[in-house]
């Protein structure tokens, strides 16, 4: 426990750099207009760069320092977990402090545009912090799989998803439910329920690759 | 305890380690010897579980070893590792906190002994120091097995020196499999217990360093005396210059005869005559 407890110290200690580019995004954002985007959706960004860094900065320097597989993984986890929570926390601080006090007439939170503001703010702040974790478990597994073939085959899959999927109408609507369901659900237990089974299915995925990976 | 059973890499065609059996099942400090590519890094990766054999299985302490094994217990450092660009002090607090066994106070006490600054950081030292503080991390792991891949990599003869010391401490104070791959062959020859030579991706020689030492010769004189002299021994290799011969064996040497020089071989020599290359080509 303490061995994890130090991987995920030093994994969040060496994402500054992804720190100090989401606060200065948070910060230095301006929109104008009568409709503008909430500041605190930049604090997204942290969830997108994070697993960057956990892959292919962080991994072969613990296993240099004589971290375990197991212990970096589950490092990486605990990380992602604590990082949600804090994105989370403060994305509703904005949406419910500094939006309020905005001039523009509506401000955009992606809370309120996936809809999870509807079962109050608690309800909401737990949704997005869920979905932050699939966000980032997403990334890892994807990140991690660069270095082999099944990783730019899940790259072509996933790109080809996309592209034969968002012309065709009933394959879009397909996507569209698939969306529905990770991202844009309002009904709460659902979400929460689908982004964590997810998370768990490709964390199971990730060790899998994590099993695979050289030094 | 290690034990490799039938190990074979592959790099596409090219086999790397082929058929490797070997079993290590005593604690000791072993010298991992052989030419530039012979297979010794990729030996060494393969038992650390850093990469995947292509044939055969490896075990360590009853568990079998490859890239999916989570927690190896064996702790590998490269020449050239990459740390995270921190104070030298605060990566080896560092590696504490990650390692559960880890001997901090040896770790603090080598830092001082080889004069590192605990403020500089990690890109700021020299190569020589740079490898000293990746073997410092892999000694004071406390793992059972602990590979040292060229660790003598950029030192000057005192580093070198205060290196085998540091071996030798770190030994003594917790027996355990220690694996050094080096070129510089005589200056460890003081520190080690076991040799094993590898080349070309098989074990040549794998026995005590005193085996070399009471069994390892060469026998000088005219070419009929040294044949009927080695005649039934075990002859490893064989120079001739005009009508002198000498013959290398690793055997019992025959008794010393007025036409014969019978000399002890050095361990440089004997790895010569054991890897049998001469300018990159076979005998």
């Amino acid at each position: 426990m303490t061995a994890i407890f130090a991987v995920v110290k030093r994994l969040l200690a060496s994402n500054k750099i992804s720190f100090i580019l989401t606060v200065l995004v948070v910060i230095c954002a301006t929109s104008s207009g009568d409709v503008v985007l909430s500041n605190g959706n930049y604090t997204w960004l942290l969830a997108g760069m994070t697993p960057f860094f956990f892959v292919f900065y962080d991994f072969s320097k613990l296993m240099h320092l004589g971290a375990s597989k197991k212990d970096y993984y589950s490092g990486c986890l605990a990380g992602y977990g604590i990082l949600a929570l804090c994105i989370s926390l403060v994305n509703t601080a904005v949406h419910q402090l500094i939006d309020p006090i905005y001039p523009a007439q509506t401000v955009i939170n992606l809370m309120d545009v996936c809809g999870w503001t509807e079962n109050g703010l608690i309800a909401a702040g737990l949704q997005q912090m869920f979905f932050l974790v699939l966000v980032m478990v997403s990334l890892q597994v994807l990140l991690s799989m660069q270095a082999n073939w099944y990783g730019w085959l899940t790259d072509f899959v996933l790109v080809a998803i996309i592209c034969i999927f968002t012309p065709i109408a009933p394959l879009r609507s397909v996507l569209s439910e698939f969306f529905q369901l990770v991202m844009l659900n309002s009904n709460a237990p659902l979400h929460v329920g689908i982004c964590l089974l997810l998370s768990a299915a490709l964390s199971i995925a990730g060790l899998a690759v994590l099993k695979r990976k050289t030094l | 305890m290690i034990d490799l059973r039938q190990v074979t890499k592959r790099y596409g065609q090219a086999a790397v380690l082929k058929n490797i059996t070997i079993s290590i099942d005593e604690p000791g400090i072993y010298c991992l010897l052989g030419r530039n590519g012979a297979g010794k890094t990729t030996l060494l990766k393969s038992i650390a579980g850093y990469q995947n054999i292509t044939s055969g299985v490896i075990m360590v302490d009853g568990k079998q070893i490859s890239t999916s094994t989570l927690d190896t217990g064996v702790s590998y450092i490269e020449n050239f590792a990459r740390h995270f660009n921190l104070p030298v002090g605060k990566l080896l607090k560092i590696a504490s906190e990650v390692n559960p066994n880890y001997d901090y106070d040896f770790a603090s006490e080598m830092m001082e002994r080889f004069e590192l600054d605990g403020k500089k950081k990690f890109n700021h030292l020299s190569l020589g120091m740079k490898t000293m503080v990746s073997t410092i991390i892999c000694l004071a792991s406390n793992k059972r097995v602990v590979l040292l891949d060229e660790p003598v990599l950029g030192f000057d003869a005192i580093m070198r020196v205060e290196f085998y010391n540091m071996l030798a401490e770190s030994f003594q104070k917790h027996p355990r499999i220690i694996i050094v791959s080096t070129h510089i062959i005589e200056e460890i020859a003081k520190t080690i217990q076991k040799l094993i030579i590898i080349d070309r991706g098989s074990i040549r020689f794998f026995d005590t360093l005193q085996s070399v030492e009471t069994k390892a010769f060469s026998i000088s004189g005219l070419q009929k005396d040294v044949e009927a002299a080695t005649q039934g021994l075990n002859v490893i290799g064989q120079d001739a210059v005009g009508g002198l011969v000498t013959s290398y064996i690793f055997d019992n040497p025959p008794g010393q005869t007025a036409s014969l020089e019978i000399h002890q071989l050095p361990l440089q020599d004997f790895f010569i005559q054991i890897v049998g290359h001469k300018g990159g080509t076979t005998r």
